[in-house]
């Protein structure tokens, strides 16, 4: 496992030709006034309009072989593999190693999307259209997992790496426990790889990764606390190592009001004051507004540390945000839900 | 001790003045180092930037002028020969 030992010495300026490539590819990012204009087409214009922008190749080299929904959701998973690999192609040293350390989320994500493929018997074309081969394990290996027979055959293929322990935590019945360990996992190597040095880059990357984490279990809490679900187990589901990780695992198993009037004075609470009423009946627009907060929190952090992880980060999650945005219009359009549905789903930070 | 040889002294004038634009030329370039990769990275996606880009390197080699000043006025300022002329 590489740790992160780098001298203190001259490393902004390694940050300088990354972070001026990331700020100029944020540019061609789609504007957030568009996704409004986007709610208004159908699904063959928005295939036209991605046409315009850096989509333009991934939906020309697979328009041969699908068409409206299916062409969008695969150009964009593509566009957006390609998009990550190439920040890990572009950088070196320290930069590199943090944003690999970050991007292995989508190994996790991979593997997640096998073991459910395999769980609901799904084949392994079928499988790999949701595959984003952005993180270590590459398309040719994650092909090779998709078309094994059984989840247990593709839990065996992990024998002796760092996701075999969390992989044993599969019963045969459920695939939650598996995926709340990998989670759990990823989290846990990041800081593993560095957390431990004195680097300035990767303190910086673990401060974002900490609120994300905070984020991610105020989301968990938001669900389970609305379905009263027990404390034992919400807190089971929590990801440790977050900033506000024990006052927030203090919170589970509230009653939903008492825990949303808790939350007034936390530095997100401005973010979903107008929405978390106590007679809120989904949590998804909550969901939506502390992702946008999330993406708003790297780039102001940016502004703080302009040669750092930071603009990167902004980038990827922004990045992330965009394909997920695109996807839920042209998912939402298919299935012929309301405008207001759909929107409500949309992060736009 | 006083330094009278006035060979001596225009001497060392010649080493403050050579300092004076060295020492101005290795700042700009530190200055330099990360304006140049940033504006490559940003060339790299955008080629429209570049005469912009440009400008924005150039700017701390503008700091090079007032060391060359100083170093001409070092130079030029005193002579220990121009009693001879």
């Amino acid at each position: 496992m590489p740790v992160l030992r780098l001298p203190k010495f001259g490393k902004p300026v390694k940050y300088a030709y990354i972070t001026g490539r990331v700020r100029a590819m944020k540019t061609k990012l789609i504007p957030n006034e568009m996704y409004a204009r986007m709610l208004n087409m159908d699904i063959p214009e928005i295939a036209r309009y991605l046409e315009e922008t850096q989509y333009k190749e991934e939906i020309d080299a697979l328009a041969k072989d699908y068409s409206g929904a299916e062409l969008i959701e695969h150009a964009t998973f593509a566009n957006l593999a390609k998009t990550y690999r190439k920040l890990l192609e572009v950088s070196i040293d320290e930069p590199q190693f943090l944003i690999l350390e970050y991007l292995r989320r989508w190994d996790i994500w991979n593997i997640k999307t096998i073991l459910r493929g395999k769980f609901y018997g799904a084949s392994d074309s079928e499988i790999m259209k949701y595959i984003v081969p952005a993180g270590e394990l590459d398309r040719e290996f994650l092909e090779g997992l998709a078309k094994k027979d059984s989840i247990n055959d593709v839990i065996a293929a992990f024998e002796g790496t760092d996701f075999a322990e969390a992989l044993s935590k599969y019963d045969g019945k459920f695939l939650a426990s598996v995926e709340n360990a990998l989670d759990k996992l990823y989290y846990f190597r990041m800081e593993r790889a560095v957390g431990g040095t004195l680097s300035v880059g990767g303190g910086l990357l673990l401060k974002y990764v900490r609120r994300e984490i905070d984020i991610k279990n105020l989301i968990t809490l938001f669900r389970m606390n609305k379905a009263g679900i027990e404390a034992s187990i919400v807190q089971e589901n929590l990801i440790p190592g977050g900033k506000l990780g024990e006052e927030l695992s203090r919170m589970a198993g509230q009653p939903y009001a008492d825990f949303v009037r808790g939350l007034e004075g936390y530095p997100f609470w401005s973010a979903i004051s107008d929405v978390a009423t106590a007679d809120l009946d989904g949590v998804s627009r909550i969901e939506a507004r502390l992702k946008a907060y999330l993406i708003r929190y790297a780039w102001s952090l940016s502004n703080y540390h302009p040669l750092s992880i930071l603009p990167v980060l902004g980038y990827i999650v922004t990045k992330e945000t965009e394909v997920a945005n695109i996807r839920k219009i042209v998912r939402g359009k298919e299935a012929g839900l309301p405008n207001e549905l759909i929107e409500e789903q949309m992060v736009v930070a | 001790m006083a330094i009278t040889d006035a060979g001596v002294m225009y001497g060392l004038l010649a080493v403050g003045a050579g300092l004076a634009t060295g020492l101005a030329g290795i700042g700009a370039g530190v200055g330099e180092q990360g304006i140049g990769a940033a504006v490559v990275g940003v060339v790299a996606e955008e080629p429209g930037f570049l005469g912009k880009g440009l400008f924005l390197m150039l700017l701390p080699e503008t700091l090079i002028i007032f060391g060359l000043a100083v170093s001409l006025i070092l130079m030029f300022a005193w002579s220990p020969f121009a009693a001879l002329l």
